[in-house]
């Protein structure tokens, strides 16, 4: 679902290559950039709620000239470098396996394959979830009792 | 009323409920699988869930993920569309023990009317005819002779313990019964171990009729009259249209009642379709199984009576009561719908996927497109091929055809191979404009006389 910029009226592309690095490079996953009498908003997948989008750029026109603000997102989500616990179902993520126990896993734990990291909940069902790599969590992505959908990204591991 | 909806489905038919839903003031959540990732349909839902990987078993047949997407989406009912898990029995209950209604028949009625044996009784019990046959297998010369006089001639024997054509005779008179009735048994000794064969009432040239049920909690059982699903390949339908252009009325009323009886019967509630062969030559039609979901040509029922059956499968599951009256349910003029699918005409339909890069709809008067395919699109090689249904509507037949042909002209696919240009010719096909023509008329005929101009 890529729509580029229309022909004929090209974004500076060298810009927006540039601008797709810094994203690239600080885990950004959103950038509104309006300069000129050109706007620019850039959006990163995988965004963690239940619909995610596939990356796209939009190019819009806007008639009055607007002020340059460069805008991120409150989730950092570095793609290439870090690595990903992924939820393998739909459920209720929890951190811990009771209200009361401490969290299986958080930042800066080290994890190996087999380590239950979390549990999700579904029909009354508690699964712990292993992490299924090592590593060391470097980001808890989700919050305690937040609904979470099948390939979500849960742990981001540094 | 329902506040939330789950649509448990894909494609086309989940474009269809979230379009139901949007107009009823419901939300609508839908699940998708990772091959279905980025769909635009999906944006049309109020909420999309990703339940799981591409393979249907991961995703669209994955019971607990789908009551999972349920529980966190919190809504009250679950549609099941057509196909995947919408005549599933257990699914049926498990989503009804779960505390979400399914917005379909009862697991019960599914299940019954899901075994032919079953079925079969519900029809002798409400005295629809069904295909006259012996219930079972005939081990005796005599008594198969015998069967075979009372079933009526032209008579087919069929190998009880398989199939692919083996062990199964035409006899068309009583003098060549018993010669047919031995070699029949030889030969499926041979193939199955097994000799074992029972016999039906073989029907030469069928055209497969079926009625459009509607029924609420209450008893209240209605039919949206028939539609003609005559041209298939390979028992699949290719194109559907209302009113039959062979049935008399007279017999079109009977088959029609007979269906309500045979929902009575089974306390079937819902929409369902009641699916009759029919013999011209003598005007018997013969009872043979319900489809107890909705179908993917309902719109065709939809565009000649006025009727949204969507909404009326919501507000049923809803409690709420069928306000229609069956002096009400009129038919006004002849729909055609076309299922376009991604395969090849001219590499003998074979299935060819792939990304749609140019899209045109067609429109105007009386042309209706249900489909979820768009520009850019990518059709995932997990599910079945179909990428859209292309409906028309006008006062008479002839005036259908010729506007489903300049549709059939407008739409353009790019991209992808599809069924188009099939259409188009059959469309233009003087036999197919008679009206006149059974279930096997398409391969035995139509194909190879078009081979040549289906050839890509």
């Amino acid at each position: 679902m890529a729509d580029g910029a229309p022909e004929g009226q090209g974004p500076d592309l060298k810009k927006l290559h540039r601008l797709i690095k810094l994203m690239h490079r600080y885990g950004l996953t959103a950038m509104d950039l309006g300069e000129g009498p050109d706007k620019i908003r850039l959006r990163r997948g995988p965004i963690a709620s239940a619909m995610a989008p596939p990356p796209a750029a939009e190019y819009v026109h806007a008639a009055a000239p607007q002020a340059a603000a460069p805008a991120a997102a409150a989730k950092p989500a570095a793609e290439t470098e870090s690595q990903y616990i992924r939820s393998p179902m739909v459920g209720t993520f929890y951190t811990s396996s009771s209200p009361d126990a401490p969290a299986f896993v958080s930042v800066g734990s080290n994890i190996r394959k087999e380590s239950t990291v979390c549990i999700i909940e579904a029909m009354k069902v508690f699964t712990e979830i292993p992490a299924g790599i090592s590593g060391t969590i470097a980001e808890v992505m989700v919050k305690n009792g937040q609904a979470v959908e099948f390939g979500q990204p849960l742990f981001r591991l540094s | 009323m329902f506040q939330r909806i789950l649509i448990a489905n894909r494609g086309e038919i989940a474009l269809r409920v979230i379009r139901a839903c949007r107009e009823l003031g419901i939300t609508s959540v839908v699940v998708f699988s990772e091959a279905d990732r980025g769909a635009s349909y999906l944006e049309e839902a109020d909420r999309a869930i990703c339940i799981g990987a591409g393979p249907s078993a991961e995703s669209y047949l994955n019971i607990p993920r789908i009551i999972a997407a349920a529980e966190v989406a919190d809504v009250q009912a679950i549609h099941p569309g057509y196909g995947f898990l919408s005549e599933n029995p257990e699914f049926a209950e498990i989503c009804r023990s779960c505390g979400f209604e399914f917005i379909g028949p009862s697991h019960e009625a599914i299940r019954r009317m899901g075994l032919k044996t079953e079925a079969k009784i519900v029809a002798n019990k409400a005295k629809v005819p069904c295909v006259p046959g012996s219930d079972g297998p005939v081990d005796s010369e005599t008594e198969a002779q015998a069967l075979a006089s009372k079933i009526g001639f032209p008579v087919l024997i069929k190998a009880a313990a398989g199939g692919g054509g083996k062990g199964m005779r035409v006899v068309r008179d009583a003098d060549g019964f018993l010669a047919a009735y031995r070699t029949a048994r030889a030969e499926a000794e041979a193939a199955f171990r097994n000799p074992s064969v029972y016999l039906e009432r073989y029907l030469d040239n069928p055209r497969h009729i079926e009625v459009q049920l509607l029924a609420d909690q209450h008893g209240h059982v209605v039919h949206c009259w028939e539609r003609d699903c005559t041209v298939q390949r390979r028992h699949q339908k290719l194109v559907e249209e209302s009113p039959s252009p062979v049935v008399p009325e007279a017999v079109r009323t009977k088959i029609c009642e007979s269906a309500v009886r045979l929902a009575k019967a089974v306390n079937y509630y819902n929409a369902g379709t009641c699916e009759f062969l029919y013999d011209p030559a003598t005007q018997e039609f013969f009872f043979i199984e319900v489809n107890a979901r909705i179908q993917v040509e309902h719109p065709v029922t939809e565009l000649v009576t006025g009727l949204d059956l969507i909404k009326w499968q919501i507000r049923i599951a809803a409690g709420e009561k069928l306000t229609l009256k069956q002096s009400e349910i009129k038919r006004h003029g002849h729909a055609i719908e076309c299922r376009i699918n991604c395969e090849d005409p001219g590499a003998n339909f074979r299935p060819s996927p792939g990304t749609v890069n140019r899209m045109v709809v067609p429109g105007g008067p009386g042309v209706r497109w249900d489909s979820h395919v768009v520009a850019g699109y990518r059709v995932p090689t997990n599910y079945d091929s179909m990428v859209g249904k292309l409906l028309v509507h006008a006062d008479t037949r002839e005036e259908a055809i010729r506007r489903m042909s300049r549709a059939l002209r407008e739409i353009k696919l790019d991209g992808i191979a599809t069924t188009i240009p099939f259409h188009r010719l059959l469309m233009q096909d003087e036999q197919f404009r008679s009206g006149e023509y059974d279930t096997t008329w398409l391969e035995r005929e139509f194909m190879p006389r078009n081979r040549d101009r289906l050839g890509s």
